[in-house]
């Protein structure tokens, strides 16, 4: 995987309105697989729209809620600008 | 993407053409099997499958605005153009074949054709959300390569321009080589074009393919190919099943009821093996190939035409799940709730009242009074009122109840039968029916959670506290549907990945105090607080307290069973939040009369065997002197003898032998306490109220000339039903759901221990305070 040119951090820290790109899913396999399936894989933008404890994004143009120890096994980039 | 040959159109019907975009490209095609033949609607949790089968079939599933409403398949039958039976299987939503929930894996076993009760669909019909075409897409490409022909269902097409999107079904057509239906299915449009589209005799296969990533193409070859000579598998069910072993890590979990030869399980060890030495993520690398292929066709078919800010949606989502104000509106909703099961049910009850009265004068000027024909009038006019008018489930009832037993007086000599008719018949299942209207108000508060979304949303909200007790949120939304009814809340646990999770639930669900519990609680308050004089607040907030206290319970033993035998991992949540949506009054209607049916004919029928069955016990052996008091042959009966025996055990609770026939018999079902306590307490037929019941409960006295219904005594009672096991449904479907008679044993043990060492606790910690 290239280095990013932009923090990682657990998505649980992005902060609630910013976008950023998955790069990277830690934590239970099964989990892993799932939520790559659901379309939140490696390279998949989340725009995180409101919590920390319990993360509110939207993924692909579904909403998710995901709870704090999911989100802190996905790491992301905070990108920036939000891509459109 | 393999090139495809070009069409033709003779699956067509020539007198009636199909649009282009259904009548489709002509490339390889598939004539169906002389048998009727079977359609699967599969897709994604809540995009729509069941609104479309029911539109389909004609058939009322269940259907919510929430993920995970289908929990088993449902089967029915539609027509074709020309007037062919079809049958369609409506499937629970699914992410992906490689399944991880007992839902998932119906979905799956049924579209590999492993269900020995269900035959392998001839075609396969993908429902999919417009909205979130992309992820819906996934679990199109992994059916596309089972090779069956194929129908996809654009559904949700009205929400797309609101999500700021312009889908193009033409495009999604050309590229995936299938019929492309454009559907709104809860407006019923694109149910025609469907039918249109499933009435074609012979239908394009998939001229769409994807190449499996260069160094996994061996590996699935080789599985392939162990599948299909040591298994047994056809060579395209074989393929995919190779990508599912390859997807998911579990082999069990993805084998499910057929496992793997000794053969295959070897050649997917040995790359295992080697997956491992190399380190290489060979799942993350098909689902991102497949994703990668996904992208590029939405890419043709979606344009964006809106802002994609935050929107109303988002806002009110930040509310409600991640805010204080979120347990303030939970908190609202709830108690709303309770207040309105009091105050609103007086005005149902009121007009029941007057109907009825008017009814029976209606009845009694029309008919000749006193003699048997009248007896079987009226009771046609029950039957029909109970079994025939359940689509009005307030009309009529009490009315008729009180205007049969007026009829069976007036035509019966005094005597047992007349006796066994009034007492023990109408007694019993009147007492019960009068509960309606407030059961059907709680149906109607849980249908619109479901129908709005915010079931999802409070799930989300419950998911802190859930996880103090090792659960997850999305464990809350059976639980929140055990208060309507515990069986279908167990059922919804099918939806929990983590088997332990999912058992915790289930033994935990009965807690929630459920509709049935409802005449107990009200038949109690009454008791209790009697009187207009007392608010409906008040009551309410008695009742609240009682709904509370299984809510604890349930948690508390949640926390318990996960820190000891069912020990895990704290759960990770990811929950999918359906869209607003205005709630569908006529699906909530529909859902209140199929519930109130339910319960009448349960009123009907086991209600009314028990009343029959428990006045025949008050009522025999019949006392030596026949100018014995009531009490006196109760107590000379059968039902006395049993619940002298029976007494011991459940005084330190409060209880007389009376009460331990009700909680006796309420085992089959809990409202059966209310009916037993009107055949015990020969109170006859319905005045519309709960009032003889009540004042008869009132005067209820000890042999020393003590209050029996002492306020500590209701409250012990209500007690016990907040934690007792008092369901033989529940214990069956228990088993069911577990495969096993081990689990519903120990939830009987269990939930009947807990409730006598509460309810102990509670009425002697009232005796000592003064009470």
């Amino acid at each position: 995987m290239s280095a990013s040119p932009f923090p990682l951090i657990p998505l649980c820290q992005l902060p609630a309105g910013e976008t950023g790109r998955i790069l990277r899913l830690t934590g239970d396999e099964g989990f892993c697989q799932r939520i790559r399936e659901m379309g939140c894989g490696e390279a998949a933008l989340v725009t995180k729209l409101s919590g920390t404890t319990m993360s509110l994004c939207r993924v692909r143009g579904m909403r998710l809620a995901l709870n704090h120890r999911a989100a802190i096994g996905i790491l992301v980039e905070h990108l920036p600008l939000a891509p459109r | 993407m393999a090139a495809a040959p070009r069409p033709g159109s003779e699956g067509a019907d020539p007198a009636l053409p199909l649009p282009a975009h259904i009548a489709g490209p002509p490339g390889r095609r598939r004539t169906p099997p002389e048998r009727m033949p079977v359609y699967a609607l599969v897709g994604n949790p809540n995009c729509g499958k069941t609104t479309l089968f029911n539109a389909l079939t004609g058939l009322r599933q269940k259907v919510g605005n929430y993920p995970g409403v289908t929990v088993e398949k449902k089967v029915g039958e539609t027509y074709s153009q020309h007037g062919h039976a079809m049958r369609v299987i409506d499937l629970p939503g699914a992410y992906s074949l490689a399944a991880r929930s007992p839902d998932e894996a119906v979905t799956r076993d049924v579209l590999l054709g492993r269900r020995a009760d269900t035959p392998q669909p001839d075609r396969i019909i993908c429902v999919v959300d417009a909205c979130n075409l992309e992820r819906c897409l996934y679990f199109v490409h992994q059916i596309l390569d089972l090779g069956r022909p194929v129908i996809v269902v654009l559904n949700m097409m009205d929400l797309t321009a609101r999500a700021g999107l312009e889908v193009r079904p033409a495009e999604l057509e050309e590229a995936l080589g299938v019929p492309v239906i454009s559907c709104a299915a809860v407006q019923g449009r694109g149910v025609v074009e469907l039918r249109l589209a499933m009435s074609r005799r012979e239908l394009p296969l998939a001229r769409h393919s994807w190449t499996v990533p260069a160094p996994i193409a061996p590996v699935v070859a080789e599985l392939q190919a162990s599948l299909v000579a040591a298994d047994g598998r056809p060579p395209l069910i074989a393929r995919a099943e190779a990508l599912l072993l390859l997807t998911d890590q579990d082999s069990v979990r993805v084998a499910g009821s057929t496992p793997l030869s000794a053969v295959t399980g070897a050649v997917l060890e040995n790359w295992r093996r080697r997956w491992t030495g190399q380190g290489t993520d060979w799942s993350g690398t098909l689902i991102k190939a497949r994703y990668e292929v996904i992208h590029g066709l939405c890419r043709e078919v979606i344009r964006r035409t809106g802002d994609c800010g935050p929107s109303l949606a988002d806002r009110a989502d930040a509310l409600l799940v991640n805010s204080g104000w979120g347990w303030l509106a939970f908190a609202a909703v709830m108690a709303v709730m309770f207040y309105a099961i009091f105050a609103l049910a007086e005005y149902p009850m009121n007009l029941i009242d007057g109907v009825m009265a008017d009814l029976a004068d209606r009845v009694k000027d029309a008919m000749e009074p006193g003699d048997l024909q009248n007896l079987v009038t009226s009771g046609m006019i029950m039957f029909y009122a109970i079994f025939a008018l359940a689509e009005y489930p307030m009309n009529l009832i009490d009315g008729v109840m009180a205007d049969l037993a007026d009829r069976v007086k007036d035509a019966m000599e005094p005597g047992d039968l007349q006796n066994l008719v009034t007492s023990g018949m109408i007694g019993g299942m009147g007492g019960v029916v009068i509960f309606l209207p407030q059961i059907l108000i709680l149906f109607l508060f849980v249908g619109l959670l479901e129908s709005t979304g915010y079931m999802a949303r409070a799930a989300a909200l419950m998911d802190r506290p859930m996880s103090r007790v090792g659960l997850h949120g999305k464990s809350f939304i059976p639980l929140l549907g055990s208060y309507a009814c515990a069986i279908p809340g167990i059922m919804a646990t099918r939806t929990i990945e983590n088997a332990k999770d999912r058992l915790v639930t289930i033994l935990v669900a009965p807690l929630m105090s459920c509709s049935a519990r409802l005449p107990v609680y009200l038949l109690m308050i009454a008791t209790l607080l009697p009187g207009d004089a007392v608010p409906a607040a008040t009551k309410a907030g008695l009742m609240f307290l009682m709904y509370a206290l299984g809510t604890a319970g349930a948690f508390g033993f949640a926390w318990l069973f996960k820190r000891t035998f069912l020990r895990g991992d704290p759960p990770l949540m990811i929950l999918e939040l359906p869209p607003y949506q205005p709630p569908h009054f006529g699906e909530i209607l529909r859902q209140m009369l199929e519930r109130a049916w339910l319960f009448l004919k349960n009123a009907g029928t086991i209600i009314l065997a028990i009343s029959i069955v428990l006045w025949f016990l008050s009522t025999y052996p019949k006392h030596p002197d026949p100018a014995a008091s009531p009490e006196v042959q109760i107590a000379h009966s059968f039902a006395g003898e049993a619940g002298r025996a029976l007494e011991p055990l459940i005084q330190p609770l409060g209880f007389d032998w009376r009460i331990g026939i009700g909680l006796v018999t309420s085992f089959a079902a809990r409202e059966v306490f209310v009916s037993s306590m009107g055949v015990i307490f020969g109170v006859e037929g319905a005045e519309g109220d709960t009032a003889p019941l009540r004042d008869a409960l009132r005067a209820a006295q000890w042999p020393d000339g003590a209050p029996l219904f002492t306020p500590l005594v209701c409250l012990a009672l209500m007690v016990y039903y907040v934690f007792a096991m008092q369901c033989m449904s529940t214990v069956a479907v228990v088993k069911r759901e577990t495969n096993s008679w081990r689990w519903p044993l120990f939830q009987l043990a269990y939930l009947t221990g807990t409730a006598w060492v509460v309810t102990f606790l509670v009425y002697q910690s009232g005796r000592l305070l003064g009470f």
